[in-house]
Formats: structure tokens, sequence, C-alpha cells
């Protein structure tokens, strides 16, 4: 027996390696997380409303001459007020007729939607009534203005929803528009559309001093 | 050990018996130690301790809003169990139900206040225990974390308030919660996301109802008291409340 | 242990010569505490001696300074429930609870308000952009409030030596406060601003 006394191989982790236990440690706290955070995932996709609010689904609203015999002054560039989906639905050729001051006669506005095509040359749109403001329900066209006035905190909007006054801080919502088996209009009020952003002007440039209006 | 020489015998009895103090492990206190015992032995009492400073009872220390705000839960929490009985939160009933409380169940109307009169108060006793809590300085160490407690006790409280205010299903009730919402709406990224989250869909209506009922009737009050008993634990840890400035 | 509080730890030089009945331990090479004498929580102390405990009242402690639970504590609780409790069945007996006509979507009020502790917030949203007022004021309000130790980190709590906390929360509340009630009492239809005593429409 030479050479100095050993005391063995020295246990424990090297100088910057871990040890088994905290190793196994850490493991076991990230299975944890990680379980933690597929609860937390799937609750909110348990919780995710699969129902659409008071909405949902397609809405058949009958062809242009179904909404003249029940609202003959459609024709006449008035937005026709669909309440079981909170809806204006505008005949856009009439009522921009209207606003240049026209008394327009347009039984049957057509055929064009798509999202791609500009809200000024579609043939109807689905305004939504709730104010993109704070909700309240606009009413229908103000006369004086020919503007889409909500009465609760004045946000004032073209009659194809672009926002033009108030604390509103988009156009008004709405919904795609297409024609059904039937030929009547089919809303898809599954989804809201978000209204125009604040600025954008396609039709009816006029500011609000430039008219009388409903509200204030 | 008897524990009643004097008295009547049947009540004497009645305390001796083996029955009767297995429920009561000592006889009403009257003494300084049996005082202590007291407080230590009983689950509910031994949220106290065993003494207090002397100025945390003085009524103009603390205008006793903390344990104010804690008996409102308590008060809300009974009565609101009431009104669960008779509510149902359905778009096509909860409002009658309400009109049914009010006009044909004994004291519904006065349950019905009370949860009412109740809620608005505790928001308001909440957020004065906040300002008095400040004044002292009571958020120094080791109460820093305390007060974190605190905020998200009086955010838990709005959120209570609010949840139920729609539960009544009156024009109200409706626009309210509308334009409380809708404020949801503006977060920048999520905004609409989280809206509809919250509501159940794009509109308040029968989703919305329900949401808000579940949150009102047993989420929220269930975190809310977990945060409560830590809100507690940690004032007796941190030696009782405050002293003064 | 008693430990005796000494606020001038340089004039007790003459630590006792005799060998004391009771352990005595010196702090006085200890490491200097730092701060001038005199400054709450900086004096300096020694331990003199080890008493052992036998009693409810603590040697060092003066008498008066706790009370016991049962019965002051329970008795102030008591009757604060008895009093709120008289109070809200009072109330209630007298006030009741609003209930308008049922919800209708397709109906909207003349005035249509947040409960009243929103009020504040939607007083603020129709001065300022929506993402501003709706997220970021409440979001900053609370976490504000949420941060207010952290922010003020001296031991002291007297008013003059936390004057910056006490304006920031005094700027919070009385901010507060203002736009609530101005939300609350002075916004009619439309959010136009009403006088209170021109009409009130606010519904608790
Ligand atoms: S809700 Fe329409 S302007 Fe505010």
């Amino acid at each position: 027996m030479t050479g100095p006394a050993s005391y063995g191989e020295v246990h424990g982790p090297r100088v910057g390696e871990m040890s088994r236990r905290s190793f196994m440690r850490r493991i076991v706290g990230a299975g944890v997380g990680l379980l933690s955070l597929q609860f937390l995932a799937g609750s909110l996709a348990f919780l995710w409303p699969n129902i659409r609010g008071g909405l949902g689904g397609q809405i058949s609203i009958g062809t242009a001459a179904d909404i003249i015999t029940q609202f003959p002054e459609w024709a006449a560039g008035t937005p026709y007020i669909y309440n079981p989906a909170r809806l204006f639905i505008v005949n856009v050729p009439a009522a921009k007729a209207l606003v240049e001051g026209q008394t327009p006669d347009v039984p049957d506005p057509g055929t064009t939607f798509g999202e791609d095509v500009p809200l000024a040359d579609r043939s109807v749109l689905a305004l939504y009534r709730k104010c993109p403001h704070l909700g309240c329900q606009i009413p229908q066209l103000c006369e004086q203005s020919e503007w889409f006035e909500c009465l609760c905190h004045g946000s004032k909007y073209t009659v194809l929803g672009e926002k033009r006054d108030g604390p509103a801080p988009r156009g008004m919502d709405s919904f795609a528009v297409s024609v059904g088996e039937d030929g009547g209009y089919v809303i898809d009020t599954s989804e809201v559309i978000s209204g125009p952003p604040v600025g954008t002007a396609t039709f009816d440039t006029r500011g609000p001093g430039d008219m009388p209006h409903c509200s204030g | 050990m008897t524990m009643n020489e004097r008295g009547n015998p049947i009540v004497r009895w009645v305390k001796d018996s083996g029955v009767w103090r297995s429920f009561f492990r000592q006889p009403y206190p009257t003494t300084s130690r049996t005082r202590a015992l007291a407080v230590m032995n009983n689950v509910f009492l031994h949220l106290h301790p065993v003494r207090v400073k002397k100025h945390a009872v003085r009524y103009t220390y603390t205008f006793c809003l903390g344990g104010i705000s804690f008996f409102l839960f308590l008060a809300l929490t009974v009565t609101g169990l009431y009104l669960m009985f008779y509510y149902v939160p359905s778009v096509s009933r909860a409002f009658q139900d309400i009109q049914a409380i009010e006009t044909s169940v004994a004291f519904g109307q006065l349950v019905r206040n009370m949860h009412r009169w109740a809620a608005h108060l505790m928001v308001l006793t909440v957020f004065l225990h906040m300002i008095r809590v400040f004044y002292h300085g009571a958020y120094k160490p080791p109460r820093e974390f305390n007060w974190v407690v605190g905020i998200l006790l009086l955010f838990l409280t709005l959120m209570l308030s609010f949840t139920g205010y729609l539960l009544p299903w009156d024009q109200i009730a409706f626009w309210a919660i509308t334009v409380g919402t809708q404020m949801a709406l503006y977060a920048p990224l999520l905004g609409a996301e989280s809206s509809f989250f919250l509501l159940g869909g794009i509109e308040v209506g029968q989703n919305t109802l329900l949401r808000f009922y579940v949150l009102h009737v047993i989420f929220l009050p269930l975190i809310a008291a977990i945060f409560m008993i830590v809100h507690f634990w940690r004032i007796r840890k941190d030696g009782g409340i405050s002293g003064p400035v | 242990m008693t430990i005796e509080k000494r606020p001038n730890a340089s004039a007790d030089k003459n630590a006792p010569t005799q060998a004391p009945r009771v352990p005595v331990v010196e702090r006085g090479t200890g490491p200097k505490l730092p701060g001038p004498p005199g400054v709450p929580g900086t004096e300096r102390f020694r331990l003199l001696a080890y008493v052992r405990q036998e009693s409810m009242v603590r040697v060092d402690k003066r008498p008066d300074e706790t009370v016991l639970t049962w019965p002051h504590l329970l008795r102030a609780e008591f009757l604060m429930a008895g009093l709120i409790s008289a109070l809200l069945v009072v109330a209630s007996f007298f006030i009741n609870a609003p209930l308008e006509e049922m919800a209708n979507a397709g109906n909207t009020p003349h005035v249509a308000k947040a409960p009243w502790y929103f009020l504040g917030l939607q007083e603020i949203l129709s001065y300022f952009n929506a993402t501003v007022a709706g997220v970021l004021v409440p979001l900053l309000y609370l976490g504000g409030l949420a941060l207010i130790p952290y922010i003020d980190r001296s031991p002291y709590k007297a008013a003059r030596d936390r004057k910056l906390i006490w304006i920031f929360f005094l700027c919070l509340m009385i901010g507060g406060l203002l736009v609530t009630f101005i939300g609350s009492f002075f916004r009619g239809p439309g959010w136009n601003w009403v006088w209170p005593w021109d009409g009130l429409f606010f519904t608790l």
C-alpha cells in the first residue's frame, strides 16, 4: 500500500452538473407545468362559445320584391330594418341616390357582393345596428342628414356605415350578404365583419358641420 | 370535574353529560385562560390571534372597514343563496322570476333589496378599506404582498358586482352590461375575442346570462374566498394589523 | 429573552466585571449597525439575558400593549356586524332595488350607463381614444395601485416621510372620484352635460 490515502469516489454531481435529484425535480416540474398549461388551454376551448350569440347561422330575408312588399320605401333608398337580427338592409344604389338628393326608385338593386367589391359598388349591405362604440342600437337613417346617428354618444355614420363623427372607433359592423337558392338574399350572421376604419371615405364626403343632425 | 355547581339541575345534567362535552370541550369561557383557549381551539375563531394589539380594537383606527367588507360578503352569500331558490338564468324566465320574488315570495323583495344594497355597500367599503390602509402606510414590509392581494380582492369585488348586475335581465341590466362589456372590446389585440368569450356570443344574450350567472354564484365567490383566506392569514402571520403612524 | 434598548451604545463601556448570575451577551464587537442613534429602527441593542417565559405577559412588554381577543375584538366585531345588519335590513325595508321593464335589445334607453363604479371609465372613454381609455387606463389604475408598496420602499409611515406616494395616491383617488362623479351625475342623454338639478340620470 503506497501512495496517499484515498477517500474513495466523491458522490454527488461534478462541478457544473446537475444532480440526479434536481434533474428529476425539474422534469417533474416541467411536466406538471405542461399539464397545467394543457388544462388551461382545454378549459379555454371548452368554454369557447360555439353558439354565436343571439344571431348565428344563415338568415334568409327574401328577395328584393319580398322586402318591398313589406317596406315600399326600400326602393326609394330608406334602409329596411330587419329586427330579428338587428340589421339595416341597405339598398345601395337607391340609398346613394337618396343621399345625392334624388328621389330614386330601385326595385331590384342586383346581386353584386363579395369582400373585394368596394362598399359603394355592392348591391345590398347588411349593417349591424349595434353601435361599434358602446353597443347602443342605432336608429333609422336621420332625415336631416341622411346619416345613421347613434343617440347614445353621437357617433355618426354614412348610409354605407363609414364613420364620420363621434367617439366610435370604426365604421358600422356588417355581415356578408349572398344570394340563396331561392333567389333571395341570405345573410351570414355567424361572423361579424368589422366596420371600415376611421377615415375611410369612399362615398358621401360631407362633414358633420355641413347639415343639421338628429343627435348632438 | 363538576362544571356547573349551581343553576337549573336539568341544564346542569345536560352540560355535565358526556354528549354535551363531546360537542363543547370546555364550558363558556370566563377566565383569561379559558378565553385564550377558546380562541385557539375553535376553528372559526382561530382566524384571530389570542391577543391583539390594543389599537386594533379601536373603532376609529380601522373603522372596521375590512371586517365590514367581509361581513357583507357573508351577508351576500346568504341572501344570494336564498335568491337562487327562485331564480332561473334564462332570458325567458329571469325577469319574471325577479318579479315573482318581489311580489309573491314572502320577504322576497326584502331579500332582493338586501342583496342589492349590500353589494353596492361592499364595493364602497372595500374601496374605503384600501384608503384606510394606505393612510396608515400598512402596505409597508412585510405587508407588501398582502396589499397586492387586497387590490386583487377589490378587482374581484367589482367583477362580482358587475356579473350580478346583469342577472335581473331588465333594461338597466342589459344596457349597463352591453356598455360595460363593449369597453372590453377595446383591448388592442384580443379585444373582439375576449368580449366574444365573455359574452358567449357577439352580443348580450342567453349565453351571456348563463355565463355571468355561473361566474357570479360560484366561480368568483370561490376565488374571492380563497384570496380572503390568504389575506386574513397573512395579516395574522405578519403580526396583526399594522401599528399607528 | 430580554433585550435592553440602548439608544446610545458607546456610553456603556463598563460591562459588568463580576460574573453575572445570568449569562450576558455583549454585542460590542459585532458588526456596526448603520444609521444615527435615535432614528427609529436603527438603534443598537445588546442581549443581556435569557429569561424563561412562564407567564402570559412577556417580560419586557408593558402589560397594556395587547388585549385578549375574547372578549375585546370579538365584542367589536359582534357590535359592527349587528349594526351593519340592522342598517341593511332597515334600508332594504324602505328602499326598493330598481327594476325596469324586461331587457329589450331593440330598444336602447335614452341613457345607457354602465354600473356606477365603471362610470369614471365611461367618462374617460368619451375623452380619449378607445384603446387608451378602455384598456390602458384601467390596467394602469389597478396596476398602479398594486405597485404602491414596491414604489414606496422607505420604512416610514408618517405622511411627511412619503410625500411622493401620497401625491400619487391622491391623484389616483381624486381623479377617479372626479370622473366617476361626473359620469354619474352630470351626464344625461347622448352623454351630454346635464346639471344634476336639471335631471338626474343615475341608477344604482
Ligand atoms: S354607443 Fe353609439 S355613440 Fe356610443
